[in-house]
């Protein structure tokens, strides 16, 4: 299967991208992510101003079958919440990368070199495959 | 474990359905969509492959007596060619299965009982037979089972030359053939919309499956059924019916026939005070999911969630409980516990959705 891994973003083991733009970081879940979950029916997105720890859970995404934690990529604070994902949560399967979660402050750059390139992370999901 | 597989298991993986273990089957759970399988079910017409189910045969002058012995519902007054849902008791008024047994004739029967209870059912069921003059055969592992299922089921079947001879009413049974093959029309399922149950013999299922296909039923896996007799919450053993329950503790009264002379289980289940009664519950925000607790409005915990999922007729969380009947609360008011946050949840006298079977 071929996976959607847009070349300007950073990516996670857990299947969340980021795009880094100066100390701000955009959070959302990937295409490989949206399609192993099926039809979600729920976000529940963290509080803004909320502080978030790197590979702690920040919010839930629900399908109608599973429910899963959102693991944050980055230590931050968070700036913004995408609010228009809890009256349509099904816009995380219908574009998974124009419809982002969180916007937060990144407050330990060091922790950019964690992230995963779009061919290490594709090389990841083919191994899970 | 080695997963065990049905005949259509190959047919699945081709067609890309996402396969998961059930009830130690390796089973699809999805084709493309459970919000799209659903809605195919609810307003057109659907397919499940349901041979993991099992079935039993039984045979004799007293097999409608032996039925109606070791089953809970009336059995023995039901018409020719009808279906009966009902559970299956032990002694002591505990639930082994839940099943459906078919009227096939005057001297044969056959019931349809739960995949993950095979065994035990037919443990059980072989050791009741002494005293009657009938013969118990298990058939599951020659019968493949299609459930077509939704309001197009009926014309969907006539267009792959079934029912040449006519449509028979819900909850009865028709013989009919398919491919030069004997095949079993049941007009039952597990979703609350009109459909059929197709008991064929292994070696035609596969031709069945896909005539459906070229009639553009759309073939939906076990995800979508789920949600599917949630909404119209009948309830599936493992979650509202278990070992240590009784049918009065899953709002299965109306099952249990009281005024039968005798059967397995009668004498408990006249006398026994249930535990708990099964709530229907939906959430306007947050899903309720199995193991979830069920909190009045002090916050004390009086039961806990057994089914839950995202309805998608109604596009919100809908979930059965088992609360205890000594707390439950006269003013209908409950709460759903969701990762330690508390939501108001809105009791339902009636199914979530009311199915179109006739």
């Amino acid at each position: 299967m071929s996976h959607n891994v847009p070349e300007n973003l950073k990516y996670t083991k857990e299947h969340e991208w980021t795009l880094i733009e100066g100390d701000v970081a955009t959070i959302g879940i990937t295409d490989f992510a949206q399609s192993a979950l099926g039809d979600i029916v729920f976000v529940e997105l963290p509080e803004v101003g909320g502080n978030m720890e790197i590979e702690t859970a920040f919010g839930v995404v629900e399908s109608i079958k599973s429910v899963s934690d959102l693991y944050a990529p980055l230590t931050g604070e968070v700036l913004e919440a995408n609010a228009e994902l809890e009256g349509a949560p099904e816009l995380l399967n219908t574009d998974p990368y124009k419809n982002w979660i969180v916007k937060i402050k990144v407050t330990n750059t060091a922790e950019l070199e964690q992230l995963m390139t779009p061919s290490a992370y594709l090389e990841h999901c083919n191994s899970i495959e | 474990m080695n997963l065990l597989k049905t005949v259509l298991h190959q047919k699945h993986c081709d067609l890309g359905a996402k396969m998961a273990a059930f009830a130690g089957y390796d089973m699809p759970i999805q084709y493309t969509s459970v919000k799209d399988e659903s809605i195919a079910v609810r307003n057109g017409c659907g397919m499940f492959d349901v041979s993991h189910m099992g079935e039993f045969l039984v045979e004799g002058p007293e097999a409608h007596k032996f039925v109606d012995f070791i089953v809970t519902n009336d059995f023995l007054n039901a018409g020719d060619n009808k279906a009966v849902y009902s559970p299956l008791c032990r002694e002591n008024g505990t639930v082994i299965d839940d099943l459906i047994a078919y009227k096939l004739g005057a001297e044969k029967v056959l019931i349809c009982v739960n995949a993950a209870n095979i065994k035990k059912d037919w443990d059980w069921i072989s050791s009741k037979t002494e005293g009657f003059d009938i013969t118990l055969e298990d058939q599951s592992d020659d019968t493949s089972l299609i459930a077509v299922q939704g309001p197009g089921s009926e014309e969907a079947l006539k267009k792959i030359g079934l029912l040449s001879s006519g449509d028979f009413p819900y909850y009865s049974v028709s013989p009919d053939n398919f491919d030069g093959t004997e095949v079993l029309l049941a007009r039952t399922g597990y979703t609350g919309e009109d459909g059929f149950e197709v008991f064929c013999p292994n070696d035609k299922i596969l031709n069945l499956w896909e005539k459906l296909i070229e009639v553009n039923v759309t073939p939906c896996g076990l995800a979508s059924r789920d949600v599917l007799r949630l909404e119209v919450c009948y309830p599936l053993y493992g979650h509202e019916l278990n070992d240590d329950l009784t049918p009065l503790d899953a709002n299965l009264k109306w099952t249990v026939k009281l005024d039968k002379p005798s059967f397995l289980g009668k004498d408990s289940l006249e006398n026994i005070k249930p535990t708990y009664r099964l709530a229907k519950l939906s959430l306007e925000k947050g899903i309720p999911r199995e193991g979830y607790s069920v909190l009045n409005n002090e916050g004390s915990k009086i039961g806990h969630i057994t089914s839950g999922t995202h309805s998608v007729s109604l596009g919100k969380g809908i979930c059965l409980a088992l609360v205890k009947r000594s707390e439950w609360p006269e003013n209908k008011n409950f709460s759903i516990e969701i990762r330690n946050k508390v939501f108001p949840a809105t009791y339902h006298t009636k199914p979530f959705v009311t199915g179109g079977h006739k």
